[in-house]
């Protein structure tokens, strides 16, 4: 007759066999003294093994509340929402590099061989030329009208745009432009720093030595290369503390006519896009729960704050505001025309 | 389905942290790692709750210990610069404090092959064979030829190491 083998028995006791399988070693087991012996010894074996192990038990347990852990587990939950939310983002930012630097490449490639080089007008800086330039984009924006004082003044120069696509190749980038629609900008006005209700500072976190300047401050010292939206009043204008030699990196915001707030960021590449990591590190987590909710209403959602960056050279332009993909990207379409004709 | 964690939570919460302290030997740690698997477990919701605690629980103390071992290193890196003198390995002091009793089984626990050791913890932490199998790759008929090895071996370590205090431990 054959015995019970050891680790069966240990299954036995352990609870480890199937129905029948117990019913076997059980019917067995009534009949066979030695296994009968077998199975004490290996239940005694268990038992002090148990005995043993119980003596490696911490010196106290103290629970946290279930409640506790359900926080904790909410936090969790959407901080793995905000890093797949800034996979995505970091993704889109590549994309929007590398479209800029192919369309870089396609206007470069395309000025040299047209070969067709019209002098473009030189931009005048002051406030007031800019609001002009506005008025001559008006064509777009219906709900532009003059305001004020400065209405008077942009009235007799309506119509006279100061500046006009150069047919060369260089103004190719800007083509694309006039076909998307833009938010409407609010009507001309004076750029000129004024009250606003800003954004919390977390934000838009700048670390480093950072100034907030005037408008006319930051137009002396970063002369044309200061980046902005034509037409749209300025917010507020931060300049990073520049490297010897260097241009700064600049961050002005500009209002909307809809209250949003956009920024237009220019700078070294690296800056600007250490820049933007640390805007993402700091973006609010409702943001997310919205994308999560509603992932293919988010293009469209005016609360979702998004990011388009370019890359010119070793300098990088990027806007970032509340606004739908295509807008951000149209205006920085624009801006970067804008940047390259000055 | 977050009840039923509740439920598990109170049930076996106990059982994860011992199975954490035999493996990390800190019970603060355990503890930390414990909660850290239900709140991992409340965000996931895992099918299988019981059988996914303890996998997790697993992989928690097994990248623990690999923390562990860098600190080691870093600690004697750290010793061997006088100025850092001063730092010395926590672990050293709690395990110190351990009275002898708890001292040997730990012993008689090392020597013990990582296999056996895991299926004897996992058993003893209330896991089933069919779960200890599923976590530990093993066929389920294996798991029992593995715990009386395992069992075996434990005792007769702990035996060797401790002659006289075996037959009172065995009566106890």
């Amino acid at each position: 007759m054959r015995h019970i083998p050891e680790d069966e028995l240990h299954a036995y006791l352990d609870q480890g066999l199937s129905r029948s399988q117990c019913v076997e070693i059980e019917s067995h087991l009534a009949a066979c003294a030695s296994c009968q012996g077998a199975r004490d010894s290996i239940a005694a074996l268990r038992d002090r093994t148990t005995a043993l192990l119980a003596r490696l038990a911490p010196p106290r347990a103290f629970p946290a509340s279930f409640e506790t852990l359900r926080r904790r587990a909410a936090v969790e939950v959407s901080a793995r929402r905000r890093r797949l939310h800034r996979a995505t983002w970091a993704a889109s930012i590549v994309a929007a590099v590398a479209f800029g630097w192919t369309a870089n490449h396609l206007a470069d490639s395309a000025a040299s061989t047209a070969r067709v080089t019209t002098p473009v007008p030189a931009l005048t800086s002051t406030p007031a030329a800019v609001a002009r330039q506005a008025v001559s984009n008006d064509s777009r924006s219906p709900t532009a009208e003059p305001a004020g004082s400065q209405g008077a003044e942009n009235d007799s120069t309506a119509g006279k745009p100061v500046r006009r696509p150069a047919p060369g190749g260089r103004r190719v980038a800007n083509a694309p432009v006039s076909q998307v629609a833009l938010p409407p900008v609010v009507a001309p006005t004076e750029l000129e720093l004024s009250a606003v209700d800003m954004p919390p500072a977390s934000e838009f976190e700048l670390d480093g030595m950072w100034r907030t300047m005037s408008w006319a401050g930051a137009q002396e010292e970063a002369g044309d290369k200061l980046p902005h939206i034509d037409g749209l009043p300025v917010v507020q204008v931060q300049v990073q503390a520049s490297r010897q030699g260097r241009q700064p990196l600049m961050v002005v915001a500009q209002q909307l006519s809809s209250g949003e707030v956009i920024r237009t960021i220019e700078g070294p590449a690296s800056d600007v896009s250490h820049l933007l990591a640390r805007r993402t590190m700091s973006d609010p987590d409702h943001t997310m729960s919205r994308v999560d909710s509603a992932p293919q209403r988010t293009e469209a959602h005016p609360g979702v704050g998004g990011t388009m960056a370019m890359q010119r050279g070793d300098r990088m332009i990027a806007i970032t505001g509340a606004l739908p993909p295509d807008s951000l990207l149209a205006m920085i379409r624009r801006l970067n025309a804008e940047m390259r004709s000055k | 389905m977050t009840d039923d964690l509740e439920q598990l939570y109170q049930t076996t919460y106990t059982a994860v942290v011992r199975f954490l302290y035999r493996k990390v030997w800190d019970a603060e740690r355990a503890e930390d790692l414990a909660q850290e698997v239900f709140v991992r477990a409340l965000a996931h919701q895992p099918e299988k709750p019981r059988a996914w605690i303890f996998a997790v629980a697993a992989n928690l103390a097994r990248d623990e210990a690999r923390a562990a071992v860098r600190r080691k290193r870093h600690l004697t890196l750290l010793k061997a610069d006088p100025v850092a003198q001063p730092t010395i390995e926590p672990a050293a002091d709690t395990l110190v404090e351990h009275d002898e009793r708890v001292a040997s089984v730990h012993e008689a626990l090392n020597t013990l092959t990582p296999r056996d050791r895991e299926i004897l913890l996992l058993w003893d932490a209330g896991l089933s064979y069919p779960e200890i199998a599923a976590q530990t790759g093993l066929a389920v008929g294996a798991v029992g030829t593995t715990l009386a090895r395992a069992r075996r071996r434990l005792v007769e370590a702990h035996d060797r190491q401790n002659p006289s205090k075996g037959i009172h431990a065995a009566h106890s």
